[in-house]
Parts: structure tokens; C-alpha cells; sequence
């Protein structure tokens, strides 16, 4: 969870739920978070109308390099997700580590990729 | 070939994003390893044409894909299999199974490295026309398939370890493969499609792209006109949405 990180880095600590829940549910303490969960979500959705919507919202609230950049980084994760996923790789060492007390906390052992990344 | 453009964007694209793009779709259409440039534009499409699947929508829908059988709706030659593993890839990624992922090779119809390469081929062409929903602008039209053929090369150091499918060893990235990484520590999802050492180098080239530089990956102070946190938060809430463990 490199969210984690990059707060401890700025002397922030963000609420890693809102990653999980959605902001509708909690705040995480990042700037602009309801934007940008929205925009995230929408691209993962097929629902044209809300992605409409939430890209206006980015326009409008953080500019046209800010919808690149958000559209890159969701994008992105689009990618890397599916190669987690179709390749059965297991969880790096010094992650584990690092995250046994926040997967616990976040409840991901739900998802079902769980089972393929030992 | 037409280069993909973003000249008609509503917004501007910056010119790093646009030749990893570039990039992407042109070695989209020349011969890979294992397959050729007609079939990796082949995979392409049928990237595309999974989201518009019934069998896949109902494998969505229900409480567990492999209780949903049928047929996929596909518009290439590729075997069943193939088209198999494209679909499910891209329409339902978080619910593969390694019980799955050992009944398509026993399939005979793909090997493990021709796996590895169709899903070197699906992420990139999900993660551009991804980009392009996000943006609003129309998806790239696919490339015209240059000729050749497929290089069968396999790096000698690839093994199986803990994964579905073989990778080069941490430390085993040597000769022909001593750019793919350069430090003793690199995170497997870097080392999953290892197995075609190309498929690598196209994923950090369009990771630094679109995500953060390979050197700047611990700075967490580094950002674009949003904030590493901001970023973060964007990429941990796609994949979570993808139900996505690791």
C-alpha cells in the first residue's frame, strides 16, 4: 500500500479505507479525494454517463493535466492488476511483511485473487 | 501504419504518454516471441470484443465463472483456449485460478510462454483504451499486422517458482536480459511476464508513462500535477475495484 507510504513521507496519515469503502463511506484525508475515487471508478465501470460526469469534475476542480495524469495512473492499474492476477504471483517478501497488519485491516483477504497469490 | 494520435483530444496528452503509446502499438503489430504480428493484433481485437460477450457477462454475473458453460462470442481463429484466456483476462481478471490456468495448459492448444504473451498483449491494449475512455477520446484503431515471424526465443534463465508461470530469477537477470532490471530487488509483478523479456520492457515503458519513473518509484514526494498521494489513491482504488490481492 504504497498510499501508506507516500503520507508518511509528507507527514500525513490518510485513511487507506476510502481505498477499499469508496469515499462515500470514509474520508481518507487526501485532496480531492471524492474526485478522484469517482473518476477511478467510473473507469473501472462501463457507465459512459458517470465517467462523463466525474471527468467533467476533474476538469473543472484540478485542470486538463490532472485528468491525463488520473486517466494514466487508473489506467495503469488496469494493467498491473491483470498481470497479478493471470500469473498467480505470490505477495513480494518484504511487502508481506510490511503489510500483515494493513491487509488484516482493510479485510482484503475477501477478494478472490486471495487464493491465487500465496 | 498510422501512428496513434491525440491531436483531437479535448485535453493535451503529454508527449512521454504519447510515444509510449507510439511504441506500444507498433510492436502491437510485428511478430513477439511466440506469436505472430497478425496474431498479436488477432489478440487485439478480441480484447475488445470480450466486453461485448454474453458468456462473459454471465460468467460476470454469477457467483462463480466456472459454474457458466459455453461458448465465447469471438470474432479471430484463435483456439479456444487462446480466446479463452483473452476474455477472461480482460472482462473478469480477479476470479483466474490456478486450477484454471492448469486445465489451459493441459489444453495442448497454448503453451506457457504463448500465455505469457497474450497477456503482455491484453494489458497493454486494455490499459491505452482504458486511457482513452478516461480522457474521452476515441479508442486507437488497431495496427496493420507487419509480416514476420515469431522469434521463439525463451531467456535460458526462466524457471518455475512460486507463480503459475516461469520467470526469470530475481538474480537472473543476465546477458541478454541484464536491462530488465537492474537491482536485486524487484517485485514480481516486473518478473511475472519475464518470460518474454519484451513484454517487460514495454511494461516499464508505459508504466513511467502513465504511473511514476522506475528510479523514482520510492520517492514518494515525486509527483505530476497530482500528488503521489493522489496517485496512489487512484491506483489503490482501481484495484480494489478489480478485487485484485496483490
Amino acid at each position: 500500500m504504497l498510499l501508506r507510504a507516500s503520507g508518511e513521507a509528507t507527514g500525513q496519515a490518510f485513511d487507506l479505507h476510502a481505498v477499499t469503502e469508496g469515499a462515500a463511506t470514509t474520508s481518507s484525508g487526501v485532496a480531492h479525494e471524492e474526485t478522484l475515487l469517482a473518476l477511478a471508478e467510473a473507469m473501472v465501470s462501463d457507465d459512459e454517463e458517470a465517467l462523463a460526469t466525474a471527468r467533467a469534475r476533474v476538469l473543472d476542480e484540478l485542470g486538463p493535466e490532472a485528468l491525463v495524469d488520473a486517466a494514466g495512473v487508473a489506467s495503469n492499474f488496469e494493467r498491473m492488476v491483470r498481470i497479478a492476477d493471470a500469473t498467480g504471483i505470490p505477495l513480494d517478501s518484504f511487502l508481506d511483511e510490511l503489510t500483515v497488519d494493513l491487509r488484516a485491516e482493510l479485510k482484503l483477504a475477501r477478494f478472490e485473487s486471495t487464493a491465487s497469490t500465496p | 501504419m498510422t501512428d496513434i494520435s491525440y491531436a483531437t483530444a479535448p485535453v493535451a496528452v503529454r508527449e512521454d504518454l504519447l510515444a509510449a503509446h507510439r511504441r506500444a502499438w507498433r510492436r502491437l503489430a510485428q511478430a513477439g516471441n511466440w506469436w505472430t504480428g497478425a496474431e498479436r493484433v488477432a489478440i487485439a481485437a478480441e480484447v475488445r470484443n470480450a466486453w461485448q460477450c454474453s458468456l462473459c457477462k454471465a460468467r460476470k454475473a454469477a457467483l462463480s465463472p466456472y459454474t457458466i458453460a459455453g461458448t465465447h462470442e469471438c470474432i479471430s481463429t484463435l483456439s479456444q483456449s487462446a480466446v479463452d484466456v483473452i476474455h477472461r483476462a480482460v472482462t473478469d481478471p480477479g476470479r483466474l485460478t490456478q486450477a484454471w490456468f492448469g486445465r489451459t495448459m493441459a489444453s495442448g492448444e497454448i503453451t506457457d510462454a504463448q500465455y505469457v504473451e497474450i497477456i503482455d498483449v491484453v494489458v497493454a491494449v486494455v490499459s491505452i483504451d482504458s486511457f482513452c475512455r478516461g480522457i474521452g477520446v476515441p479508442l486507437h484503431p488497431l495496427p496493420t499486422p507487419e509480416p514476420g515471424e515469431p522469434s521463439h526465443y525463451r531467456p535460458a534463465t526462466a524457471q518455475l517458482e512460486a507463480a503459475w508461470v516461469p520467470m526469470i530469477p530475481v538474480e537472473g537477470a543476465i546477458g541478454a536480459e541484464a536491462d530488465l532490471w537492474s537491482t536485486g530487488r524487484v517485485g514480481n509483478v516486473i518478473r511475472a511476464l519475464s518470460v518474454v523479456p519484451d513484454a517487460v520492457r514495454q511494461l516499464m515503458d508505459l508504466s513511467t508513462a502513465h504511473y511514476v519513473p522506475r528510479d523514482r518509484l520510492m520517492d514518494f514526494t515525486w509527483g505530476r500535477s497530482l500528488s503521489r498521494a493522489q496517485m496512489e489513491l487512484i491506483a489503490g482504488r482501481v484495484s480494489a475495484l478489480r478485487g485484485c490481492f496483490y
